[in-house]
This record gives structure tokens, C-alpha cells and sequence, in this order.
């Protein structure tokens, strides 16, 4: 596969936003290693690998596999760190168009020179073809 | 993380981040990053099944489309 593009971290990679958030479709990407109860968990000791979330389902569906953040507001509200009930719920109020119909979801790792030449081009590939106006990231 | 965010936005798709970890995620220099002052790794939106102060910090993030750039930067806010 192509080597991804090298960019310098003193550059910034920036691309204008132009439309209004109320006709834009937002898509979630998270490093919190959220996925769909029925999905195959992540291994929360290192797992370069990324799930696809249906975007139709609530945080109800939804779990996570996780050793390395605090989970006391996780274990009570996913929305803590995959806000997809407040999108949803934004949605619906007209505050934005919608969501894609998948996010994404990456897990723990450390692995991090396979993370940057193979599951981080993948997912930015991925999350580019869900086409998006606008992607909304969130950490652990 | 913020890998992610350059790559997604480097295919022409603009990004911005919500960050609580703002020194690890400046480094790295975001398109655009949100720092709620005072959370932690877990509680990135704040408080459990606080539906009014998740939305906030969700709808400031996705505002931050909107500003003026600011690219590399990480924008702090209070949320109290």
C-alpha cells in the first residue's frame, strides 16, 4: 500500500468549513474504543484495529473495552465520551442536518508506527467515504 | 488522536476535537481542539446523564467550525 503523505508538524492541515452546522451532517470518531454490544471487543491491551458504528443505534446498543481512563461517568452515560445520543438529539432539534450513517471507533494502542502507516490512513479513508460535512473527535 | 484528525482533515473533510489531555493534543497541533478546563480522560463531556451540558460542550466544539481559525491551537473553556 502507498506510504501515507508526511506532513510536518509545524504544519497544520486545515480545510475551511463554509456550510451552516444546521445543513451539515456530522460524523463521531472516537479513541475510546466504543462499539456495538454485538461487534467483536476490542483487546484493551493494544488493538490497532477500528469498528464502524451504526449511527442508528443509541449508547443503549453500544459498550466499550477499556483499562486506561476512568470509567465512572462511562459505565453510567457513553455519552461521556461518544456523544451520539446528544448528535442525535441536536439532530432532531434542527441544530444540525444529521449524522453519517456510520462513526467510528478506534481502541487503545501503542503501536503507534502501525497506527500511522495503516489503521489511521484506513479510518481517514473510511470516515471520508460516509461523506461528512463535518467530523466531531473525542478522546478517551 | 490528533493523527487522526490531521489525516481526516488532510482528504478535505473539516475536523475539530474535544480534548482533555490539551498539552499532549497542542503538541501534536489539531486543525481545531476544544479543552473543557477541568475534565478528564473518561468525563470528556462533563458530568453522566447531563443532557443539557453535553450538548453544550458538543454544539462549542462543532462552533469552533465556525470562528475564526486557529489551527495548531487548543481552545480552552469553562463549563461551570
Amino acid at each position: 500500500m502507498e506510504k501515507p503523505l508526511e506532513l510536518s508538524r509545524y504544519c497544520v492541515p486545515f480545510t475551511p468549513f463554509t456550510k451552516a452546522l444546521e445543513e451539515s451532517l456530522i460524523c463521531l470518531v472516537t479513541t475510546a474504543a466504543v462499539r456495538a454490544k454485538s461487534d467483536t471487543p476490542f483487546n484493551v491491551e493494544g488493538d490497532n484495529s477500528f469498528r464502524r458504528i451504526d449511527s442508528s443505534l443509541s449508547t443503549a446498543d453500544l459498550s466499550y473495552d477499556d483499562a486506561h481512563y476512568d470509567h465512572a461517568c462511562v459505565d453510567r452515560d457513553l455519552n461521556c465520551v461518544f456523544p451520539a445520543d446528544r448528535l442525535a438529539a441536536l439532530a432532531r432539534e434542527g441544530r444540525i442536518a444529521g449524522v453519517t450513517a456510520e462513526h467510528f471507533s478506534m481502541g487503545y494502542s501503542q503501536a503507534l508506527r502501525e497506527l500511522r502507516e495503516t489503521t489511521v490512513p484506513q479510518i481517514a479513508r473510511a470516515v471520508s467515504a460516509v461523506r461528512p460535512d463535518a467530523v466531531l473527535l473525542t478522546g478517551g | 488522536m490528533v493523527t487522526v484528525q490531521r489525516a481526516i482533515e488532510m482528504l478535505g473533510v473539516p475536523t475539530v476535537l474535544i480534548t482533555v489531555e490539551p498539552e499532549e493534543s497542542a503538541q501534536a497541533r489539531p486543525p481545531r481542539a476544544l479543552c473543557p478546563r477541568g475534565f478528564i480522560a473518561g468525563h470528556s463531556l462533563g458530568r453522566p446523564e447531563d443532557e443539557a451540558l453535553q450538548k453544550w460542550i458538543v454544539m462549542d466544539a462543532l462552533g469552533l467550525l465556525r470562528e475564526t481559525p486557529r489551527p495548531g491551537e487548543v481552545v480552552h473553556r469553562d463549563y461551570t
